[in-house]
């Protein structure tokens, strides 16, 4: 992944857009409307200016660029948007939203696109982030709270991130990590259960 | 004596468990009572608002409902957990979603170091140090959950926040100006790409080294230990991470605090401290 960014020049086409030709805004507006209304974002005020993408961290692991996000959404590319490792690798810093002239809360948008991704049926670019997602939600419900060891623990026994890991050598290092915080004393063991459960769990289904 | 409902948040009871030691001592000397809300659960952090938006709303709601039923307002030392209450609270009092709990949304969320930033706080904090941490040169870091964005969290100097700086000037020590005081650390990004999360924290620590701090000071727990860990990699320059309210306890109790409070630390700080004669 790394690498594929380092040679990554500015005047490189993205592959999405070097593919065959869409006509621009081909859907109309309802993907916009859609979104504008479910966000309360001012999508349609986005004149381009790239605060947003210069603000941002971590832009250049982006496919799309947070600007770009706005466009495609004005534009109804619902699929380009979840699809891409954009909505995955956003760290919901809210630099982008923070310094945009024209109050479009793109950290909102990107928040929701990530929302849409759950429910549809597009295999997501980052899998292992968004199985975390999901094993952290999981985790809240079988507690209430969320226990890191717990946590890592059943996200590494899910098999697609097991196996990631085990090619990539990222458990190895997260174990000794893992020893090496339970020596400091830093991990907490025997989770703490809440009453409550019930109604948790029913927030955790909307 | 004043008393507040402490949400504690989950880090607090794991990995982040000198925070949560050296806190409760430091609110003992400036004698603000801290009653935990009874029975609490998990904020959410960033997955519940990754998931859903009533899910992020509602989650929180619960610990609302319970700090409302004590009659006091909430202080939360954790950064993300700050942020993720006082959007709920403004998200309630919008009355989007049915919250099954009894929620009006009056019920007031601080953020620790704002809390103690406060004048009168100041004044009392300046009475309890027992030893100014003379020389100590550091950098404040507030990472991104506690000041952006400025509609929902309130902060009005979100470029170049100042509470933690104003608490280590009252505790004697020289706080440092630098860029990149809410730049993002990684936050939790590091269990799928560790790379960006390598990438951003070690970018922090160089600039703090740069800047001239010996130290940086946190008040999150996520951040602490991203900026920590990401010191075991070669070549960083090696600068412990400090949790504000350990500089405070140390302050404070002098002579009594020990170097074995730092223990948890990756970047063990004694050799630090020692160097500045705050500990033996």
């Amino acid at each position: 992944m790394m690498e594929k960014n380092s040679e990554k020049t500015a005047l490189d086409m993205p592959k999405r857009l070097s593919g065959p030709r869409r006509l621009i805004g081909d859907r109309g507006n309802h993907f916009l409307n859609k979104i504008e209304g479910e966000t309360g974002a001012n999508i349609s005020a986005c004149y381009q200016c790239e605060r947003c993408t210069n603000a941002c961290p971590v832009s250049v692991y982006m496919d799309v660029n947070p600007h770009q996000v706005i466009r495609y959404v004005q534009l109804g590319w619902r699929e380009e948007l979840l699809g891409s490792t954009t909505i995955w690798v956003c760290l919901s810093c809210e630099t982008c939203t923070t310094y945009c002239p024209n109050d479009v809360d793109v950290a909102k948008t990107i928040n929701h696109l990530r929302n849409m991704a759950f429910r549809s049926t597009v295999v997501p670019a980052e899998k292992i982030l968004a199985i975390f997602h999901e094993t952290f939600v999981n985790e809240l419900q079988r507690f209430g709270r969320v226990n890191e060891f717990w946590l890592m623990g059943s996200l590494n026994r899910h098999p697609d991130v097991l196996k990631e890991k085990i090619k990539s050598g990222m458990l190895k290092e997260e174990l000794a990590l893992g020893l090496k915080m339970l020596r400091k004393g830093k991990l907490r063991l025997l989770p703490h259960r809440c009453t409550e459960m019930k109604k948790i769990r029913e927030i955790c289904r909307k | 004596m004043t008393s507040l409902a402490l949400y504690p948040g989950c880090s607090l009871e794991g990995m982040a468990n000198d925070y949560a030691n050296s806190m409760t001592a430091v609110f003992d000397t400036l004698n603000v009572e801290l009653v935990e809300i009874d029975d609490w659960t998990c904020c959410g952090a960033t997955a519940a608002h990754s998931m859903s938006d009533a899910m992020a709303v509602l989650l929180p709601a619960k610990n609302l409902a319970a700090a409302e039923k004590m009659g006091l307002d909430i202080v939360s030392p954790c950064a993300n957990c700050f942020n993720r209450l006082t959007y709920s609270r403004k998200m309630i009092l919008k009355n989007i979603y049915d919250v099954p709990w009894r929620v009006t949304g009056k019920t007031q969320v601080h953020d620790m170091t704002r809390f103690l930033a406060r004048p009168e706080m100041i004044a009392q904090i300046k009475q309890h140090v027992l030893m100014p941490l003379k020389g100590l040169n550091l950098v404040s870091y507030y990472g991104c959950q506690m000041v952006r964005p400025p509609k929902i969290t309130g902060f009005t100097d979100y470029d170049n926040p100042q509470t933690t700086d104003m608490i280590v000037t009252a505790l004697g020590a020289n706080p440092l100006d630098w860029s990149y005081k809410a730049t993002c650390c990684g936050a939790g990004i590091g269990i799928g790409r560790r790379d960006i999360q390598y990438n951003l924290s070690k970018r922090l620590i160089q600039k703090a080294f740069q800047a001239g701090a010996e130290a940086v000071i946190v008040s999150c727990p996520l951040c602490q230990n991203n900026l920590d860990m990401v010191q075991n990699e070669e070549g960083m320059p090696k600068i412990p991470v400090f949790y504000f309210t350990e500089l405070m306890r140390l302050a404070f109790e002098s002579e009594k605090c020990s170097v074995q409070y730092f223990r948890k630390h990756f970047t063990d700080p004694a050799p630090l401290l020692r160097k500045k004669g705050l500990a033996r």
